[in-house]
C-alpha cells in the first residue's frame, strides 16, 4: 500500500501471533509425539519423538462412521438454514409490516436462549415426535438455533444493497419475488457464505443436542466420539488432541476456500 | 459525514415525514415483500426453540427431578433463588465476566480488525492463523489451556516472576482472570473478522480527504475509522453480551465453578442445579432469568443504537 | 397487487407447516427409536472397557434368540443422560451404574427390578461374587445390581528413589506419614501430589481418614439420614487431622491448580517432584503408559496408614468397589436378561477383564489371577478386597447423584480453608440423602 510500514502495529501483531500460536503449536506438537514423550517432557517442550499413532488411533475407534454422521448433520443444517434464512432476512430488511418487525424481535430474543436451558423440554419434544436416536432429531433443533444469528448476519449483509437498485427494479414493475432472485440473492453472496460457515461450525462442533438426543453408535457424531477419549480415569491427551485436529480439518478447508466471501459477508454484519 | 446529516434531519423535520420520504414513497410500497416471506423461518423457530422455552417457563414453577411427574409448587423455586447467596453471587460474577469480556475484547478486536483490513500479504497470512481458535471445540480449548497453565509443567513453571507459585485456579481473582483470558483467546478472532469486514468497507475518500487536511495516522483512526465502525461495534457488543451471559462451557471444563463457588456464574449454576443436582425446577428458573436478562440488554442496545431503524438511515444516506 | 403477490407465499409456507406437522405425526407413529424393537438394550459408560462388553454381547447373541444391543454414552455425561431417559420409553433394559447412591433414587421411583427373583432361581448370581462388593448394590435389603467390571481400591503410591533419598520408608501409621512429610519437605520436594482441580482425588483423603478414625458406621448413619453423625467427636477429630496435614504443607500450595485428569499430578510423582500420591488402582496402568521406566522400577504402593485410636478396622479399604448392571422393571425379556447377567461371572469375562488390566470381583478370579499383566499387583489388590471387612464406596457415589455437586464444593472449600470445621459439618448435614 501507499503508506509506510507501521512498526507499533507490527509488534502488536507479533505479540498476538505468539498468544494464538503457542497453544496451537502445543496442540499440533502433542498430536505428533508419543504419549510417553508428552507426559514426561510437558506440553511446552520440543518433541523428541515422532508418531502418527494419535491420528490412526482416532480412526480405529470408529471415527469414520462418526465423520459420516457429522457430515450428514452439517449438510442438512446448512440446507435448512439456506432455505429459511434468505427469505426471512429479505423480509426483515425490506418489509414494512408490523408483523415482520415482531418476527425480527422474536429472533433477537432467540439469540439469548442458551441451548442448555431448553435441553430437557427438547428431549421430550423430540422423543414425542419419534425422532429420538435419529439424526433428523439432531438436525432440526441445531438448525433452529442457527437461525437467529444467521438472520442477523444476512440481514446485515442485505442492508448493504443500495435502495436505488430496488427502485430501478420497481420501476420495471418487478415483483418482490423477482427482486429476491435477481437482485438480493446474487448481491448477498458474501452474507450467504458467512451463514454457511457459521451454521457449519455450529453443526460440526455441536455437542449437547447429539448427546441428549442420540444413543446408538450408528447415530454418534464426532464430538461425542471426542468425548470418549476423555474417560473417567484414563488420560490420553495426545490422542484426544489428535482427534480434535482431525475433526477441525474439514471445516478449516471450508474456511480457507470461502475466506474471501466470508470476510465480505461480515462487512454486512458491521454495516457502514 | 452524510450519515450525520440524515440522522439529524428527523429532529428538524416533521416526525412522520422523516420515515416516508416523498420521492421514494412510490418505491416503498411497491415491490415490498410481505411478512409471509418471514413465516416459514418463524414457524420453524417457534416449534423448535420457542416451544421448549415456554415449557422451561412452566417448569420453573414446578418441582421435578426427572423421575416421576412434575409437581406444581408455585413460587417456591423463585423465592428460594432470591435468598440463595450462591445465585446472587453468580449474577455478580456473570456481570463481571461479561463486562471484562467486552472491555478487553472490543479494543483488541478493533485494533486487530483494522490492522488485518490492510491488504498486505503478511497481514492476510497472519489473519488466517488468528482465525483458527474459532474452529476448536470448547473441550479442546479448555484441555489445551489447562495443560499450558499447569503450575508444575506449563508456562507458570518457567515464569515464576509473573505467576508466583502458579496457583491460578486456586484463588478467585486469578481464576476469573484465566476465564476472561481464555474466552478472549477463543472469541476475539470472530469479532476481529467483523471489524476487518467493516474497516474494509470504509470509503477510501475519507482518508484521502483527511490526508490533504494533514491529519496524522492516529487522528485518522480516532476521527474517521472509529466513528465509521459504530454499527460493527453494536453488533459485536450485542454478541459479546449475549455470549457472556450464556457461555458456560469454559467454566465447566476449566474451573467447574471453583474454587468452591468462586467462579460459579449463572449459566453454570443453572447447569449445576439442573444436571448435577437434578433440580430441574430451579434450573429452569435460572435459565429464564438469563434469557430475560439477555433479551432486555440486547433490546436496549438495539433501541439506543437505532440498529433496527438502520434501514431508514441507510436509505437516507445514499 | 399486494394480496395477489402474497398468496403464493402463503401457500408455500402453509405447505412447509403441513410438512413439518406430517413429519412429526409420522414419527410419532412408530413410537420412539429404541423402545420395543424386540431387543435388550444395554446402556454402558463409554470408555476403553467397552471392548470387553462388546465381546460378551457377541458371545450372548450367538446362542440367544433375544438379541442384546450395546449403547454407549461418552463418560463425563453418562449420569446426566441416564437421568433424562430412565423414566421415558427410551430407557434401556439394563444399565451400568456405581451401585449405592447412584441407583437409590431409581429404586425409590420404583423403576428397578429387585434381583432376588433371579437369585432364587440361580443362586450363583449372588454366590459367585465377593460379598463386600456385591453388597454395595443392595438398597433397603434387596439386591439391585450385579458387578460387571473390575474393582478399584484406593492405594497410597510412592516414588521409591525420592523416598530413599529423603530417608523415608512407606508409612504404616499416620505418625510415620507425618514424619515422612517433614523429611520430604526438607528434601525440597512436594510431599504428596494431589490433583485438587478434579476434587475427587481430594475426597479420597476424607474417605480413608473418616473410615480409619470413625469407622464405616459414620457414613452409613449419615446416609440413613442421621445428621448428628457429622457433629460427632470422631467426625471433628477426622477433620482436625485433615486440617493438620494440609497446614503442614503436605500438598504444597498450588494443589487446586493441579489436575489428575490432564496428567499433571501423575507427572509430578513420576518426575520425582513429589513423594506420594493417593489414587485408585488404575494409577499403575496410567503410569505404565505415560512413564514406563518409572512404573517398572520406581513406583511403589502400600495400603493407607493406620490411625492410632481409630475405630475403623485397619484392613478396611475404600474406592470404587465395582460397577454394576441393574435391570429396569419395564423390561419385556426378564428371562433373557437373567441369562445375560450369568456371563458376568463366566471364565471368559474374568479372562477378558484381566487381560485389559481390570480386576474382577468374582470368586473364580483367584484361579486366573496369574494371567494378569502384573500378577503380583493384581494379587495384592485381590487379597486386599477379599479380606476387607468393609469396602467404603467413594462418597460421591454413596450419596445420591444430586448431592455430589454440593459435596464436592464442601470438600474443596474445607481443604483450602474457605470453610472451617463447623461450616463443613453444616454443609454435609444439608446434603440430601435420598
Amino acid at each position: 500500500m501507499r503508506r509506510r510500514p507501521h512498526y507499533l502495529a507490527g509488534a502488536g501483531s507479533i505479540f498476538w501471533l505468539i498468544v494464538v500460536g503457542l497453544p496451537l503449536y502445543v496442540m499440533i506438537a502433542a498430536t505428533l509425539r508419543t504419549r510417553q514423550d508428552y507426559a514426561e517432557n510437558g506440553p511446552v517442550s520440543i518433541p523428541d519423538s515422532f508418531t502418527l499413532d494419535n491420528y490412526t488411533g482416532a480412526f480405529d475407534s470408529g471415527f469414520d462412521q462418526y465423520f459420516f454422521n457429522t457430515l450428514v448433520v452439517t449438510a442438512c443444517v446448512i440446507g435448512i438454514v439456506l432455505l429459511l434464512v434468505p427469505p426471512l432476512a429479505y423480509a426483515i430488511v425490506r418489509s414494512r409490516g408490523r408483523t415482520t418487525s415482531a418476527i425480527f424481535r422474536l429472533f433477537l430474543l432467540g439469540l439469548a436462549i442458551p441451548a442448555q436451558a431448553v435441553i430437557v423440554p427438547m428431549f421430550y419434544l423430540i422423543s414425542e415426535a419419534g425422532l429420538y436416536d435419529n439424526l433428523l432429531g439432531v438436525i432440526l433443533p441445531t438448525a433452529a438455533f442457527c437461525l437467529p444469528m444467521s438472520a442477523l448476519i444476512l440481514s446485515g449483509a442485505m442492508r448493504d444493497i443500495s435502495p436505488e437498485l430496488y427502485e430501478a427494479m420497481a420501476m420495471d414493475g418487478a415483483s418482490p419475488r423477482r427482486m429476491f432472485f435477481q437482485l438480493v440473492l446474487p448481491l448477498s453472496r458474501g452474507g450467504l457464505s458467512t451463514i454457511v460457515v457459521f451454521s457449519a461450525l455450529q453443526a460440526w462442533n455441536g455437542f449437547l443436542f447429539p448427546l441428549v438426543l442420540t444413543q446408538s453408535d450408528s447415530t454418534k457424531v464426532v464430538t461425542l466420539g471426542l468425548y470418549n477419549f476423555q474417560t473417567e480415569h484414563g488420560i490420553d491427551i495426545p490422542g484426544l488432541l489428535g482427534a480434535v485436529v482431525l475433526s477441525m480439518v474439514p471445516i478449516l478447508l471450508v474456511y480457507l476456500f470461502a475466506r474471501r466471501a466470508l470476510v465480505q459477508g461480515l462487512m454486512g454484519v458491521g454495516g457502514k | 459525514m452524510t450519515t450525520k446529516i440524515t440522522s439529524a434531519r428527523p429532529a428538524a423535520g416533521p416526525r412522520k415525514g422523516s420515515r416516508r420520504r416523498p420521492p421514494a414513497s412510490s418505491a416503498t410500497t411497491v415491490g415490498r415483500p410481505g411478512f409471509a416471506w418471514a413465516l416459514p423461518a418463524a414457524v420453524f423457530f417457534a416449534l423448535f426453540a420457542i416451544t421448549p422455552l415456554i415449557m422451561v417457563a412452566v417448569l420453573s414453577f414446578m418441582s421435578w427431578d426427572g423421575l416421576g411427574s412434575p409437581e406444581f409448587v408455585g413460587m417456591d423455586n423463585w423465592s428460594r433463588l432470591m435468598d440463595d447467596p450462591v445465585m446472587l453471587n453468580s449474577v455478580w460474577l456473570t456481570l463481571l465476566l461479561t463486562v471484562l469480556g467486552v472491555a478487553i475484547q472490543t479494543p483488541l478486536s478493533i485494533v486487530l480488525g483494522v490492522w488485518a483490513a490492510g491488504h498486505q500479504r503478511n497481514r492476510a497470512v497472519l489473519s488466517v492463523i488468528y482465525f483458527i481458535p474459532l474452529l476448536l471445540s470448547a473441550t479442546a480449548v479448555s484441555v489445551l489451556w489447562r495443560a499450558l497453565l499447569d503450575p508444575n509443567f506449563g508456562i507458570p513453571a518457567d515464569a515464576a516472576w509473573l505467576f508466583g507459585d502458579g496457583n491460578l485456579f486456586g484463588e478467585q481473582a486469578t481464576a476469573i482472570g484465566v476465564l476472561a483470558f481464555v474466552s478472549t483467546w477463543q472469541f476475539t478472532p470472530f469479532h476481529t473478522l467483523i471489524y476487518q469486514g467493516a474497516a474494509r468497507a470504509i470509503p477510501q475518500v475519507l482518508y484521502q480527504a483527511a490526508e490533504i487536511d494533514g491529519a496524522g495516522r492516529y487522528r485518522q483512526f480516532f476521527h474517521i475509522t472509529l466513528p465509521q465502525l459504530r454499527n460493527a461495534m453494536i453488533t459485536s457488543m450485542i454478541l459479546m453480551i449475549v455470549g457472556g451471559l450464556t457461555t458456560f462451557e469454559t467454566v465447566l471444563i476449566l474451573t467447574q465453578g471453583g474454587p468452591g463457588t468462586d467462579t460459579t456464574i449463572s449459566a453454570y449454576y443453572m447447569y449445576d442445579k439442573a444436571f448435577k443436582s437434578f433440580d430441574f425446577g430451579t434450573g429452569s428458573a435460572i435459565a429464564l432469568v438469563l434469557v430475560i436478562a439477555a433479551t432486555i440488554i440486547s433490546l436496549v442496545v438495539v433501541k439506543v443504537s437505532g440498529y433496527d431503524k438502520m434501514r431508514s438511515t441507510m436509505e437516507g444516506s445514499s | 397487487m399486494k394480496t395477489r403477490a402474497r398468496l403464493p407465499r402463503l401457500v408455500a409456507c402453509g405447505a412447509t407447516l403441513a410438512l413439518t406437522v406430517t413429519l412429526a405425526a409420522c414419527g410419532g407413529g412408530d413410537g420412539g427409536a429404541s423402545a420395543d424393537d424386540g431387543k435388550i438394550h444395554v446402556l454402558v459408560y463409554g470408555d476403553a472397557t467397552n471392548k470387553v462388553e462388546k465381546k460378551l454381547v457377541d458371545t450372548f447373541n450367538k446362542t440367544s434368540d433375544v438379541k442384546v444391543v450395546l449403547d454407549t454414552i461418552p463418560g463425563a455425561d453418562y449420569q446426566k443422560k441416564l437421568q433424562t431417559i430412565i423414566s421415558t420409553p427410551q430407557a434401556p433394559d439394563v444399565f451400568f451404574n456405581w451401585g449405592g447412591g447412584s441407583i437409590k433414587p431409581f429404586v425409590k421411583a420404583d423403576l428397578l427390578l429387585p434381583l432376588d427373583g433371579f437369585i432364587e432361581k440361580n443362586p450363583d448370581l449372588e454366590n459367585k461374587f465377593l460379598p463386600s462388593v456385591f453388597n454395595n448394590a443392595v438398597v433397603d435389603g434387596k439386591p439391585y445390581g450385579v458387578p460387571m467390571r473390575g474393582t478399584q481400591p484406593v492405594l497410597l503410591f510412592h516414588n521409591k528413589p525420592v523416598l530413599a533419598d529423603a530417608g523415608v520408608e512407606p508409612p504404616k501409621t499416620w505418625d510415620e506419614l507425618l514424619d515422612a512429610v517433614e523429611k520430604l519437605k526438607d528434601a525440597g520436594v512436594t510431599p504428596i501430589a494431589l490433583g485438587g482441580g478434579d476434587i475427587w482425588p481430594t475426597q479420597m483423603w476424607f474417605q480413608y481418614l473418616f473410615d480409619r478414625i470413625a469407622g464405616p458406621e459414620l457414613l452409613a448413619n449419615a446416609l440413613k439420614g442421621d445428621k448428628s453423625a457429622w457433629e460427632s467427636a470422631d467426625s471433628k477429630k477426622a477433620l482436625g487431622v485433615i486440617k493438620e496435614l494440609v497446614d503442614a504443607g503436605a500438598f504444597g500450595k498450588n494443589y487446586d491448580s493441579v489436575k489428575y485428569t490432564n496428567g499433571g499430578s501423575v507427572q509430578l510423582l513420576a518426575s520425582g517432584k513429589a513423594g506420594f500420591e493417593l489414587m485408585g488402582s488404575w494409577y499403575y496402568s496410567q503410569q505404565l503408559t505415560d512413564h514406563k521406566a518409572f512404573a517398572e522400577k520406581g513406583l511403589g504402593y502400600s495400603t493407607f496408614p493406620t490411625v492410632k485410636g481409630g475405630k475403623g478396622d485397619p484392613a478396611n479399604t475404600a474406592g470404587n468397589t465395582n460397577n454394576y448392571y441393574s435391570v429396569l422393571k419395564k423390561t419385556k425379556h426378564p428371562e433373557a436378561v437373567a441369562e445375560f447377567l450369568k456371563l458376568m461371572y463366566s471364565d471368559e469375562f474374568v479372562k477378558e477383564q484381566l487381560a485389559i488390566g481390570n480386576l474382577p470381583t468374582t470368586t473364580n478370579t483367584d484361579k486366573f489371577i496369574d494371567t494378569a499383566s502384573n500378577p503380583e499387583y493384581a494379587r495384592f489388590q485381590y487379597d486386599l478386597v477379599a479380606d476387607a471387612p468393609s469396602f467404603q464406596l467413594s462418597w460421591d457415589q454413596a450419596y445420591p447423584q444430586k448431592s455430589s455437586s454440593d459435596l464436592h464444593k464442601a470438600i474443596q472449600q474445607f481443604f483450602n480453608g474457605q470453610l472451617d470445621a463447623d461450616g463443613f459439618i453444616k454443609a454435609m448435614q444439608a446434603l440430601p440423602t435420598e
